[in-house]
């Protein structure tokens, strides 16, 4: 389920170590150890800590790792793991989004008013809430890059004046618009057919192993050695094994849910943009070093606005997706714990609140966690109290996880 | 300083600055600084702390324009307003600090900025096997060290680190490479091997160097010519073809204080 830059293989730059390096190569296997935690496998110790969630809450209640329990699982944190996701990509730069799940109100206010008060079709309504939340993100994007503003302090303004910007477009009367009957609200009742469920996975899968194929090709070609089992078969099989125990659980309930679907092609896209692509580097590059990304020509100021202007589009498509879900907006909409959420399931994910270091996959993995424990809680009838401690306590234990793997990997001399 | 001379290309020299001159807010940083670098030639520039070597460096490689005097490159006059117009001319600089990325491997860490990939079309996808065989020749050419291509920079030492930003500049094929203290961090054996890389550098690539450095041990070691700044002006110039040039010699020029 990782996407790493690149498909492992044994580089032979130099020949062997000389005898004299034999010493430093112990210190190196315990350090590399840790840098693996800290960069290409930093996914194994989160499945680890879901994989004990999940085994408490179903000695708790049988019924939670039961398909109609995962079902409604998945549906509670497709808005969290959109939101987080755009939450990935600020935090790579080094930049934090405190608007977003304000951002995830307002956009999705817009829809609705859009859709019930002006008659918009569902889809231009759709289309306009997320261009207005990417707007959002370019303004503050371009304060951040332009004056040099922390976007600690930009973000936190942005926050309170979109709660109010959301006051200022609901009805006067009632405080809230409902999108019961609307084309929004059908987006969270709908459900694939089996059929197409498989095929969708199918094709998901298919192109994850065809791109690392080529990746082992072109690499042969250039005459260099690589694993084929390491880097395409293994990965394969485990992508395809989890795709494939998702389906099945979905199918035999009510199949899998339309927003479940948008996340994953969400997350195929942006895995795709940054671990393939040029841009995809260039923001790891600029969140480990600006100077130096900077002095490489590459242009800073725009990475960050693209990346701000995408946590932004992806908080209203969240919010829009809460609102599906909850057939409506209101004043409350985006509040509560919806932004300590998105944040903690990217950091819970793995993805370093210093920069340089993360995947999108992070905000799925996060998101898994966060929303276990919400919906364990709830299953178990636990009250709200435990349910808010249990979450901040995990999001700080986390951020911890992540200051100490970043001090004591190769990646401490990023932070200084 | 217009008269029309006639080319003679052999005679050119690379580079040249005639009465450079750099203010900073009235004082002079550099007062009228003459300095030639030949085709393949490795000129040492020091100095003591002020004394106008680093502000020479960030003037050949376009980070601060010069106000006076003038720059000619192949014997062309040349402006050098942005480190865009010096690298379109050929010149690459290696920073002290390196600018590299730590969490980026060393194929990364050479191509930033300039990556090779598909169109955007057959989406934008890096050619990242092109690049591992390209920094593998490049590393295999110049004699460095690195243990693989795949680790991230960060957990590498500072002579293979070093290795890796010489060896970006070479990327491009340049003409010019601007060195900035490139053994002032490392020991005495990782020194040795960037000395080598930037004989190496010389020998494959046949670019001239210009290495500013405190360390006047290596200068003596590598350097062809060796040019002495002082409070913003040029004092003495060493011919060292022959590493004839004595460390006391140096120094004296470099403090002003003449040698007993």
């Amino acid at each position: 389920m990782t996407t790493s830059n690149q498909v492992p293989a044994t580089v032979t730059a130099t020949a062997s170590p000389p005898p004299a390096a034999r010493f430093e190569d112990r210190r190196f296997s315990r350090r590399s150890a840790l840098d693996a935690i800290a960069g290409q496998y930093r996914f194994v110790p989160v499945l680890l800590m879901l994989a004990v969630i999940w085994a408490f809450f179903t000695t708790q209640n049988s019924a939670f790792l039961g398909s109609r329990n995962l079902t409604g699982l998945l549906t509670q944190i497709v808005v969290t793991a959109t939101i987080a996701l755009g939450i990935v990509f600020v935090l790579l730069l080094a930049e934090i989004d405190l608007s977003v799940a304000a951002n995830s109100g307002a956009s999705a206010t817009l829809t609705a008013i859009l859709v019930v008060n002006h008659h918009w079709s569902a889809w231009l309504g759709l289309l306009a809430g997320i261009a207005a939340g990417a707007a959002v993100g370019l303004v503050q994007g371009a304060i951040v890059t332009q004056f040099g503003v922390p976007s600690f302090v930009v973000t936190l303004g942005a926050q309170l004046a979109l709660l109010g910007a959301i006051l200022v477009l609901l009805p006067g009367g009632t405080g809230q618009v409902s999108l019961f009957g609307t084309g929004i609200a059908t987006l969270s009742s709908t459900y694939l057919p089996p059929a197409l469920a498989w095929v969708l996975m199918a094709a998901g899968v298919a192109a994850f192993v065809l791109l690392r194929s080529l990746a082992v090709r072109e690499t042969r070609n250039r005459g260099m050695q690589v694993s084929f089992v390491r880097a395409v078969a293994i990965p394969g099989v485990l992508v395809a094994a989890a795709g494939v125990t998702a389906v099945a659980v979905l199918n035999s309930y009510l199949g899998v849910p339309l927003p479940v679907v948008i996340l994953f092609a969400l997350l195929t896209v942006f895995s795709y943009l940054t671990t393939q692509t040029p841009f995809g580097l260039h923001l790891y590059a600029v969140g480990a070093n600006p100077d130096a990304a900077r002095r490489a020509g590459i242009p800073v100021a725009r990475v960050k606005m693209i990346a701000f202007s995408l946590a932004g589009a992806l908080a209203a498509l969240g919010g829009i997706l809460a609102a599906s879900r909850l057939l409506g907006v209101s004043a409350s909409s985006g509040t509560g714990t919806v932004l300590l959420e998105s944040i903690a399931a990217a950091v819970i994910g793995g993805t370093s609140l210093f920069g340089g270091r993360g995947s999108v996959w992070d905000a799925l993995l996060g998101a898994l966690v966060i929303g276990s424990i919400s919906n364990g809680l709830d299953l178990i009838g636990a009250q709200t109290v435990v349910k808010y401690v249990a979450e901040g306590s995990i999001l700080v234990l986390a951020a911890t996880v992540d200051a100490i793997l970043t001090r004591g990997s190769l990646f401490a001399r990023a932070t200084k | 300083m217009s008269t029309a001379t006639p080319t003679v290309t052999t005679a050119t020299p690379l580079l040249e600055l005639r009465q450079v001159v750099k203010l900073f807010g009235g004082v002079h940083a550099l007062e009228g600084i003459d300095l030639t670098v030949g085709r393949g030639e490795i000129v040492a520039v020091v100095g003591d702390n002020g004394a106008g070597k680093s502000t020479l460096l960030k003037i050949i490689s376009g980070l601060q324009p010069s106000d006076g005097g003038e720059i000619l490159f192949d014997g062309k006059p040349v402006e050098l307003r942005r480190p865009l117009d010096s690298t379109a001319l050929g010149i690459e600089t290696v920073y002290q600090d390196l600018a590299l990325c730590d969490n980026l491997d060393t194929v990364q860490n050479l191509f930033l900025g300039r990556e090779q990939a598909r169109s955007l079309l057959c989406g934008a996808r890096l050619r990242r096997a092109d690049m591992e065989h390209r920094a593998q020749e490049t590393i295999r050419r110049l004699g460095a060290k690195i243990p693989s291509l795949r680790t991230p920079v960060g957990r590498l030492s500072g002579g293979q680190r070093q290795s890796i930003a010489v060896c970006r500049s070479t990327l491009s094929d340049p003409r010019l490479v601007l060195m900035d203290e490139p053994t002032a961090a490392l020991g005495v054996e990782q020194s040795a091997g960037v000395l080598n890389l930037i004989r190496r550098l010389r020998a494959e690539h046949g670019c001239a160097i210009v290495l500013i450095s405190h360390a006047l041990r290596d200068v003596l070691d590598v350097a062809d010519r060796i040019v002495v700044l002082r409070l913003g002006g040029k004092v003495a110039e060493f011919d060292n073809t022959e590493r004839t040039t004595s460390s006391d010699q140096l120094v004296a020029a470099i403090t002003g204080i003449s040698a007993p």
